[in-house]
């Protein structure tokens, strides 16, 4: 180990530009991001859940449908099988989308870090939009394959998947969203609470157990209200994202009851993007304000 | 140049640092001392921006921080050894950090040497040692070849090897002109380090001075004497009225507002035997201790003596020249005035 040479400091000179810029901050972020195991590890798990559960429903397709079914049934069966793991890949998601922010808490790395970005806002900005674009790149490979994958074993149980319908990809696109808006959702969620088991459960809470409360609610008062209510909880919302629902009948929803709203596709984004906003908002106004 | 006013932070009733005002100047190294719990972590959260202060404000080279444009150019900072990720290894993270300022390889590469981590650049920072996150946040430091250096604790974990390293480094970026400012809560090693000195306790600047000035200060020269004619030779020199005599547990009497060679003086005059005259210096800490020990945040229970008065600080005997019983009595001296 070298030690006691006399230190040579000075490197190179100040120049014009040298300052923090956005471009520079997202570029920082994208060597933190992918410069940790826990990142290749939940796309890991994210990409094998994906492919795994849709070739494990094409396999066992035969319990959903029997010979027979019309051209779009076939369709929407195939949407419900292929995106089987979103569910499972969103709470991963969760789990990543709070560690990139908690766990900078955790380990101190959020002094580094802000004291390289002191006004805080594009730090946070770079790390929600890498998380969120990653996870859904991540996804939508993972959902392409799953696709390529599921086809072959799907057409051996009679349901042949038609490749040039444009509502399937636009399905395949929404159940990508729907993951990388979960990781933003819990993004937001970790920084507000810093702690690392603290973000991740509220995270998962938000992805698992807040439809379990509200399947329970429903049973137990069953008005359209809590039904509609439900709608915009971001697991339903995420759900609506990549439903392929014939004759307004949904595969993977729960039938509502008359008069509650059913989100469509579009505005299933809007309310996806209306959680990440607001809780990114006071997760900023939140991190500008604390010492840290 | 790190200009700070009036800073003052309060945590609900607690004051963490009240009305702290300081000036940090280039070329020097100047050395933030304090006991724990003072307020020096705080004080340099804020110089960053990481903490607000509750009033008050602090500049560095006419700025606050966060409106320095590149600040990681003009300021370089250690703040704890581990504001590191664990789970990412020392070269991605000073990449990491380099990258918001558009600061290249060549230069990571360059304070990786400088620092002495290349054998470990490539490995986790989980597993490196006290000493190997202090290098590791020293050469995040220098990532922006800033001049104004800040290092909290720099040597806290460091090998004997590496404490000389910290001290030749912050000496060497002091004599480039850049300003330097350590802190420590060890008095003995500011000594070696600094030029001047802001002593920080219980959240309030107790001297700000160049390092002989605050020994000077808080030290207050003395000297101690044995006799057999104790009592008269005390007698004769309390007539002076500036002279303070203290009788120590061991027989032996100190005297502060008079000299080795006006003692022996006064004592050959009235042919008092003298079996010892010895000048004290007090020794750095003690002269700390001095200032300090007010204001000290947590005082070590259960020794027997009472708060503030019983700090064991041995009398450093200076030179030893006239030690004429030729016994250097080491007694503990509590710093009593």
């Amino acid at each position: 180990m070298t030690t006691t040479t006399t230190p040579r400091t000075t490197g190179h000179a100040h120049t014009a530009g040298s300052g923090v810029s956005f471009a520079r901050v997202l570029r920082s972020e994208w060597i933190k991001l992918r410069s940790l195991r826990s990142t290749a590890w939940c796309f890991a798990v994210i990409v094998v859940l994906l492919i795994g559960f849709a070739a494990l429903g094409a396999a066992l397709s035969s319990a959903f449908v029997g010979t027979g079914s019309t051209p779009s049934q076939q369709q929407s069966i195939a949407v419900t099988i292929i995106t089987f793991g979103s569910p499972f890949a969103q709470l991963v998601a969760a789990v990543l989308g709070a560690l990139v922010i908690t766990g900078e808490y955790g380990t101190g790395m959020v002094r580094s870090t802000f004291t390289a970005v002191p006004r805080r806002t594009a730090a946070l900005v770079a790390k929600v939009v890498l998380v969120g674009t990653s996870t859904f790149v991540v996804s939508l490979v993972a959902l392409a394959i799953a696709l390529l994958v599921a086809t072959p074993l799907l057409a051996g149980q009679d349901v042949d998947v038609d490749l040039g319908d444009g509502r399937l990809w636009a399905s395949v696109v929404g159940a990508a969203a729907a993951i990388a808006f979960t990781a933003m959702i819990a993004f937001g969620l970790g920084a507000i609470i810093r702690n690392g088991a603290g973000g991740i459960a509220a995270a998962i809470g938000v992805v698992f157990v807040l439809p379990i409360i509200f399947g329970i609610a429903q049973g137990l008062i069953g008005k359209a209200w809590i039904y509609t209510l439900n709608e915009f909880t971001p697991p339903r919302a995420s759900a609506r994202l990549y439903d392929y629902p014939l004759d307004g009948t949904s595969m993977i929803t729960m039938p509502a009851v008359d008069g509650a709203v059913v989100l469509e596709p579009w505005q299933a984004l809007l309310v996806l993007i209306g959680w990440v906003v607001v809780l990114f908002a006071v997760a900023l106004a939140l991190v500008k304000r604390r010492d840290v | 140049m790190i200009e700070a006013r009036s800073l003052t932070k309060r945590y609900g009733t607690k004051t963490a640092l009240d009305d702290v005002s300081f000036t940090v100047r280039p070329g020097v190294v100047t050395g933030f001392l304090g006991p724990n719990g003072a307020g020096k972590s705080t004080t340099m959260r804020m110089i960053v921006g990481l903490d607000r202060p509750t009033s008050g404000s602090v500049t560095v080279n006419g700025r606050r921080y966060a409106d320095h444009a590149a600040p990681l150019r003009e300021v370089g900072v250690l703040l704890d050894a581990k504001a590191v990720h664990s789970g990412r290894s020392a070269s991605d993270h000073l990449l990491a950090m380099a990258a918001t300022h558009g600061i290249g390889k060549a230069r990571v590469r360059e304070v990786i040497a400088l620092t002495g981590l290349e054998p470990v650049a490539k490995k986790r920072v989980g597993g490196f040692s006290l000493g190997m996150g202090q290098r590791l946040g020293i050469a995040a430091a220098l990532l922006g070849d800033p001049a104004t250096v800040i290092l909290d604790e720099p040597v806290n974990g460091l090998d004997p090897e590496g404490v000389v390293w910290v001290r030749t480094l912050a000496r060497h970026l002091a004599s480039e002109g850049r300003t330097v400012f350590l802190s420590s809560h060890l008095m003995s090693e500011m000594a070696q380090t600094a030029d001047h000195l802001i002593v920080l306790g219980r959240g309030r600047v107790l001297a700000d001075a160049p390092v002989s000035t605050v020994i000077a200060q808080a030290s207050g020269d003395g000297v101690r004497v044995r006799s057999p004619h104790l009592a008269q030779l005390s007698d004769l020199l309390r007539s002076r009225a500036e002279v303070v005599a203290t009788t120590t547990d061991d027989g032996a009497l100190d005297l502060r507002g008079v000299t080795a060679a006006q003692v022996g003086e006064a004592a050959a005059a009235q042919g008092i035997v003298l079996h010892e005259l010895t000048p004290l210096v007090r020794s750095l800490e003690e002269a700390y201790m001095t200032l300090t020990q007010d204001s000290v945040e947590y005082h070590a229970g259960g020794t027997g003596h009472a708060g503030g008065t019983g700090h064991a600080g041995g009398a450093v005997h200076a030179g030893g020249a006239s030690s004429a019983a030729g016994t250097a009595s080491a007694t503990t001296t509590g710093t009593t005035r």
